[in-house]
């Protein structure tokens, strides 16, 4: 087998790194309100870097997939700068606040639509809600081999080695293509995509976008995630002291804060 | 019978010397050709102006050897000896092809003197010779590099003027003619000499010599040598032709022509090594290296036969990595003999680096991302951008109705940086007290872009001006000043076209001092030091503002540390290496802290938030003397005038 045809599924999230003062909650309509600008999820980010390695290095075809009720355009084509083939949205009303099973289901609807492929790459969980569901259950409905937690990709002969991280280092799983891996952040940092890159991406053709018909997922199939409740975390403020003095005196001046503490 | 030389004499073959003298200008001619068939290619942008002003520098700095004696006396001196000598030698042998060949004119007392000046060049270039031998593998200078053409060379000149004083001496032991005394060397070696043997001796003399100064012609454009041609022209291009600021358009990889002719004129001195923060501080890292490696790129990648160096062609490898460790201080630009600027050949390397994407260092591309979003780097929110303001009294810009005569564009690190906050604290209360109307950009105040300029990210940095010259325009803001020397830098020589002053703090404190708003009530008994910022000092020659009003503080006493004013050394934190993990035996904010507290001082003062917060830093870490102080000579002045 010579060229590689990847297919890799990336979410639009506002940014994980935004301040905690950015961030707030609307108990009532059960909402978590992010004052940021939207990114692709830093996860997907890796799978993204990846696929396009693989690619520079055997040749190919990325293919990248996004799912949501409106998703932007300007972050979406972060991809193509970065080296992907083709970008398709799968936007409708109905793709909103999905749960984990019915966000695979649209992908894999989306995914059969396009055809043949050899490997599906997903970030190892979304940066907002870090379920970590929706690659291995896609790869579940695809009826394909899944392997998570990848932090290096190699492809020979027909099947894809995988280090994948275990607490204890890592360990090598070997499957057959096609297959699905979802990506941790040890395969690396996508690479930069400089102002100008992104530009003329901007200025590219239009973007193609699925609707919820044109990949034949109905309403039922589909569920939104069901929030009980959602609520504030405490305050954890943090507070640090410096103990001065000699050695002796720090160490008189810890005991004293160990105790005081129990 | 008045003084004179038979030419030719008892030399046979005198047409193969012809022959061989032909195919040695034309080696000559071919590899000076191809530097300049090189040069040409890089000329597109090329725009001669003030050309009679880089001539007259180009001149004083060849007769005089001014820039060499001034940052190396020893090193200068024996290169003056050298250049003398080897001047006078080949203007003399010009001179005699003349006489052979157009008309006699080297007869009695003109013969003499130019008798004895050929002696002196002979002598002048044996001893400069020698003495740089001795500085390089005796002394072992450590900025000079052993390689094998830093032998071959000068030994190859030591053959050239031996074999020449020994022809002369076979001549005139042969001859004894009576002028024989005027040259003195000459003559002194005839006495060595058996006059039976001397005239056996003499043709095979004289063609070792011929052969050794054809030889020596045939190189000279194929090593390091060619910097004799070379060096005057990168002087001169570097100020008729200077390098232009990269444009957006420009496709990657385009050198400008100064550029190219540098790194041909480099010759290795190593002058910017001794003068880089980043070599001393031990770090993987040498300008003078990446400039050979971006000569030997650019060769290769522009001329069909590849390097035309016979030595050191395949060293000098770049990684990845050394691109990332300059901080564009500029030291090394002030030091070199042939004005070259190794941090724009780095800067030329970040941009391919950030057009590829996959060379950028994690942090940074972090970095950029942020900068991107939300206007800093800092803080992935811009919320906080205005908050050090908050309940001070100070008139927001975007906000309606206010006016005022100077904008305070504080910056990114001085808004969100803990220590560097303090800056903008204690600078507007200066203002405030001394009765300026001013005001800031609040939350809206984007960053100038200085980082994505000094790292190489040219898009993001004409989004960055093109944000803030929009809100200066909406605003109707014209008289800035600064926290930052990279900000007053950024604004005031990145941003052509302006319809805006901007100003660095330090010259509007001046400007204030000379208007008499300042005064002092009580002495201030300390002693103190001044540390100039890369990017007020070097590149903005703000040297002598700061001074002053830390001189103006009664009852203080300012001492100048080892390195000042345009040998500063940087502190580390510039050209984007902030915003690296680069480690090498030490820090460079160490080293200078360390001058600092050699100076006696109490305090530091610095004028620069980078600079602040890399000493400050450099303090905790190393640990300094008992109430040794690091400041920003705001923070002093507000304590001089708050000292009732
Ligand atoms: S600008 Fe400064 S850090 Fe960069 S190469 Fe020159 S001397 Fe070294
Ligand atoms: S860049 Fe300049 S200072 Fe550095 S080695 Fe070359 S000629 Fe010398």
């Amino acid at each position: 087998m010579t060229e590689l045809n990847i297919i890799i599924c990336v979410k639009q999230i506002p940014d994980p790194e935004a301040p905690l003062s950015d961030v707030s909650i609307d108990a009532e309509n059960l909402e978590v309100v992010v004052d940021a600008p939207q990114v692709i999820s830093p996860f997907d980010e890796n799978a993204l870097e990846a696929a396009i390695q693989l690619k520079e290095e055997l040749d190919g075809k990325v293919t990248v997939l996004s799912m949501g009720k409106k998703l932007s355009d300007s972050v979406l084509r972060k991809a193509l700068a970065a080296g992907a083939d083709e970008l398709i949205l799968l936007e409708d009303n109905g793709f909103e606040k999905l749960d984990s099973h019915s966000t695979a289901t649209v992908l894999a609807a989306a995914i059969k639509k396009i055809g043949s492929f050899d490997l599906v790459l997903a970030g190892r969980q979304a940066g907002d809600w870090d379920s970590g569901q929706v690659g291995l259950i896609l790869g579940e409905m695809l009826g394909l081999p899944c392997i998570s937690l990848a932090r290096e990709i190699t492809v020979e002969d027909g099947s894809v080695i995988v280090k994948k991280t275990v607490p204890e280092g890592y360990e090598r799983v070997k499957a057959k293509l096609p297959a699905l891996i979802t990506v941790s952040n040890e395969v690396g940092e996508l690479r930069y995509i400089s102002r100008t890159r992104m530009l003329k991406m901007m200025r590219g053709g239009d973007i193609p976008a699925w609707t919820a018909e044109e990949i034949g997922v109905s309403d039922d199939a589909i569920e939104k995630m069901n929030i009980a409740s959602l609520t504030t975390p405490p305050d954890m403020t943090r507070d640090c002291q410096f103990l001065e003095g000699s050695p002796d005196q720090q160490a008189a001046a810890l005991v004293d804060v160990f105790v005081s503490l129990r | 019978m008045s003084a004179h030389r038979i030419m030719f004499w008892q030399i046979e073959y005198t047409w193969l010397f012809y022959l061989l003298s032909a195919i040695a200008v034309l080696l000559f001619l071919i590899g000076a050709g191809s530097h300049i068939w090189v040069w040409k290619k890089n000329s597109k942008s090329m725009s001669l102006k003030g050309v009679g002003h880089a001539l007259n520098k180009m001149c004083i700095d060849i007769i005089t050897g001014r820039r060499l004696i001034r940052g190396d006396m020893a090193a200068g001196l024996m290169h003056f000896l050298i250049f003398w000598g080897f001047f006078l030698l080949f203007i003399g042998t010009c001179v005699l092809v003349a006489h052979e060949h157009l008309f006699e004119f080297l007869e009695g007392a003109r013969y003499l003197w130019f008798s004895v000046l050929m002696e002196i060049g002979g002598i002048s270039l044996l001893v400069g010779i020698i003495w740089g031998l001795v500085r390089r593998y005796l002394q072992r200078v450590p900025r000079l590099e052993r390689r094998a053409e830093d032998a071959i060379l000068p030994l190859w000149f030591v053959l050239m003027v031996l074999s020449g004083f020994f022809l002369e001496g076979a001549r005139l032991a042969a001859n004894s003619p009576q002028w024989a005394d005027w040259s003195f060397v000459g003559n002194w070696i005839a006495g060595l000499i058996p006059a039976a043997a001397a005239e056996r001796l003499y043709p095979s003399f004289w063609w070792v010599h011929a052969l050794l100064c054809l030889g020596f012609i045939s190189v000279v454009c194929y090593s390091k040598m060619f910097h004799i041609l070379s060096a005057p022209a990168s002087i001169f291009f570097s100020s008729a032709s200077p390098v232009l600021p990269p444009s957006i358009e420009d496709e990657t990889g385009r050198l400008d022509v100064a550029e190219a002719v540098f790194y041909d004129g480099c010759m290795r001195c190593g002058r910017c090594v001794a003068a880089c923060p980043s070599s001393g501080a031990g770090e993987a890292y040498a300008p003078r290296d990446f400039v050979q490696w971006a000569r030997k790129q650019m060769w290769q990648t522009q001329f069909p036969l590849n390097d035309i160096r016979l030595w050191n062609r395949g060293d000098y490898e770049g990684t990845n990595e050394s691109m990332w460790y300059c901080t564009t201080c500029r030291a090394c630009l002030e030091v070199c003999p042939v004005y070259g600027a190794a941090f724009e050949a780095v800067a030329k390397e970040r941009r391919q680096a950030v057009e590829k994407g996959t060379l950028v260092p994690t942090i940074l591309n972090q970095t950029l991302e942020k900068l991107f979003r939300y206007d800093n780097p800092w803080e992935s929110s811009k919320k906080q951008r205005g908050a050090w303001a908050e309940g001070l009294d100070i008139a927001d810009l975007t906000k309606r109705g206010a006016v005022t005569d100077l904008c305070y564009f504080v910056g990114c690190t001085t808004s969100f940086d803990d220590r560097a906050r303090s800056i903008a604290h204690s600078f507007t209360k200066i203002l405030q007290l001394t009765g300026v109307n001013f005001g800031i950009l609040g939350k809206k105040e984007p960053c100038c872009g200085d980082i994505a300029r000094r790292v190489g990210e040219f898009g993001l940095f004409e989004e960055q001006k093109e944000k803030c010259k929009t809100l200066f325009d909406q605003y109707g803001i014209t008289e800035i000043a600064t926290s930052s020397p990279h900000c007053y830098h950024t604004l005031a020589n990145d941003y052509p076209d302006s319809s805006f002053r901007a100003r660095h703090y330090t010259m509007v404190l001046k400007e204030l001092l000379k208007n008499k708003k300042l005064s002092f009530e009580k002495p201030l008994n300390v002693t103190v030091t001044y540390h100039d910022p890369c990017y007020l000092g070097r590149h903005n020659r703000i040297f002598n503002e700061p001074r002053d009003v830390i001189r103006a503080i009664p009852g203080l006493r300012l001492v100048e540390m080892e390195h000042s004013r345009e040998n500063s050394l940087c502190c580390g934190g510039g050209g984007g290496r902030m915003w690296q993990d680069l480690k090498g035996e030490r820090k460079m904010s160490e080293v200078r802290l360390e001058e600092a507290e050699a100076t006696g001082a109490q305090i530091l003062i610095t004028a620069c938030p980078m600079c602040l917060i890399m000493m400050e830093d450099a303090r905790k870490a190393a640990g300094t003397r008992e109430g040794f102080r690091v400041m920003d000579l705001n923070e002093l002045l507000l304590e001089a005038l708050e000292n009732k």
